[in-house]
């Protein structure tokens, strides 16, 4: 009977981290001047797996994401794609699909690869929302030097969907 | 007139040829450098005129992109009439108007990417080239090495760059051309009615300067002429269209002054026609 319950809980936390992903992402991007920049900026995000539709603003310096359905991106993977050619990745508007946990007295979300830490600057509204389990949530991603990247964010959350 | 509808011809022509790219200035030293893993194909049509005769010659050079801020590049000619009485010249700072053919790695050693659109970077290039004829203005002309810096400002509205590079020639059957200080300046402009946003065609109008300093050439061991360097300041505009994967530029430079050492040709224009793609 513990093998059984065993086998059910790893396997509804194997389905639950399986979609836990990325949906969405608004990257600002810095220092994209010129057409042949955005071009080659979105061939490059078109190449990676996981990216849906892509389009990419001069004007407004970003980079529109919309990701498929179980994608195993993360946005690590996506910011590092910007630095490749040669641009600086900024902030990015994010949707988000994880886990919410609390781990020694701070909050995140986790995904397969990555972990959001809610920030502070998040309204207390949106804290008191926040229930364990899965959440889809919309907020903005705080810029990171480009250099050092790692899979630890912080989030301010500005909608739970 | 002539002269410009050939060189707009040669460019053209080139166009089902050869896929190509460019993305700055055409007569100035600039600073970007491809993505990582990126190419690209550039195939221009140029032409030096002196008071007595004027070159034409094909080029194509192509990029490769190690990292983003490390690239190599390799150019070569097809050259279609060569100047008599050529002046002592690199002609275009990123890549020569001359026969040689050319390697060179850039490093953009610095890149602050600071707004949307917006950054400093400056950049280094080292090359070398061997000369596709023997002899080069009555000289005999040998492999040479060529060093250059630029820095500059790109945003959506304005460009600026600033560069110097230097040019030496090594010596060939006791002879040497001499080697070639110069420096060049470039300001950028794109207008409100092209500020269409990707992906609509970018264009942009540039205003170029260059001044070179040849230093005397060596006959037979002995320097030809004086101590003192040629000097010469052309300044001319330029404009670059961008679409996509692909642009194409145009441009001419002017001389506004020249103060030669004696039975060095006067130059009377420089054109350029450049075609490029973004493989």
């Amino acid at each position: 009977m513990k093998r059984i319950a065993l086998i059910i809980v790893v396997t509804v936390f194997g389905i639950i981290s399986s979609n836990a992903q990325i949906t969405k992402v608004d990257q600002e991007v810095f220092g994209m001047d010129c057409a042949p920049c955005a071009y080659g900026l979105e061939r490059g995000l078109k190449k990676m797996d996981g990216i849906e539709k892509v389009q990419v603003s001069l004007n407004e310096g970003k980079a529109y994401l919309d990701l498929t359905a179980n994608n195993n991106l993360s946005l690590k993977q996506i910011q590092e794609e910007v630095k490749v050619n040669g641009f600086s990745a900024k902030n990015a508007e994010i949707v988000i699909k994880g886990n919410f946990v609390e781990q020694d007295g701070t909050y995140a979300i986790q995904t397969g690869k990555e972990t959001f830490k809610i920030a502070e600057a998040t309204s207390t509204n949106l804290r008191s929302r926040l229930k364990p389990g899965v959440l889809t949530v919309k907020g903005i991603v705080q810029d990171e030097e480009d250099g050092e990247l790692t899979t630890k964010w912080e989030i301010e959350l500005t909608e739970i969907l | 007139m002539k002269n410009y509808f050939l060189i707009l011809f040669i460019g053209l022509s080139t166009l089902y040829k050869v896929e190509a790219q460019g993305h700055g200035p055409i007569y100035g030293l600039q600073t970007p450098t491809l993505a990582k893993g990126g190419i690209n194909m550039n195939a221009s049509g140029m032409s030096i005129a002196t008071e007595d005769e004027a070159s034409y010659m094909l080029r194509y050079t192509f990029f490769y992109g190690i990292t983003e801020d490390l690239q190599v590049t390799l150019t070569t000619p097809t050259v279609i009439e060569r100047l008599e009485n050529a002046p002592r010249t690199r002609g275009n700072s990123m890549m020569p108007s001359n026969g040689d053919i050319e390697a060179a790695l850039w490093y953009r050693f610095f890149s602050n990417a600071f707004g949307v659109g917006k950054r400093f970077e400056s950049t280094a290039i080292l090359g070398v080239s061997a000369p596709t004829e023997d002899v080069r203005g009555q000289v005999n002309v040998g492999n040479s090495i060529h060093g250059a810096i630029s820095t500059g400002y790109a945003s959506r509205t304005w460009y600026a760059w600033l560069g110097g590079g230097y040019q030496y020639y090594f010596e060939k059957d006791n002879e040497q051309l001499g080697d070639l200080p110069y420096a060049s300046m470039v300001i950028g402009y794109r207008p409100d009615v092209f500020m269409g946003d990707y992906p609509k065609p970018d264009w942009r109008i540039f205003v170029e300067s260059l001044a070179e300093f040849p230093g005397d050439n060596k006959v037979n061991g002995q320097f030809f002429s004086t101590d003192e360097r040629s000097k010469k300041v052309l300044v001319g505009p330029s404009i670059l269209g961008l679409t996509g994967p692909w642009g194409i530029s145009f441009g001419a430079l002017f001389p506004v002054y020249q103060d030669l050492i004696p039975n060095t040709p006067r130059e009377k224009y420089r054109v350029s026609l450049n075609i490029s793609y973004w493989l």
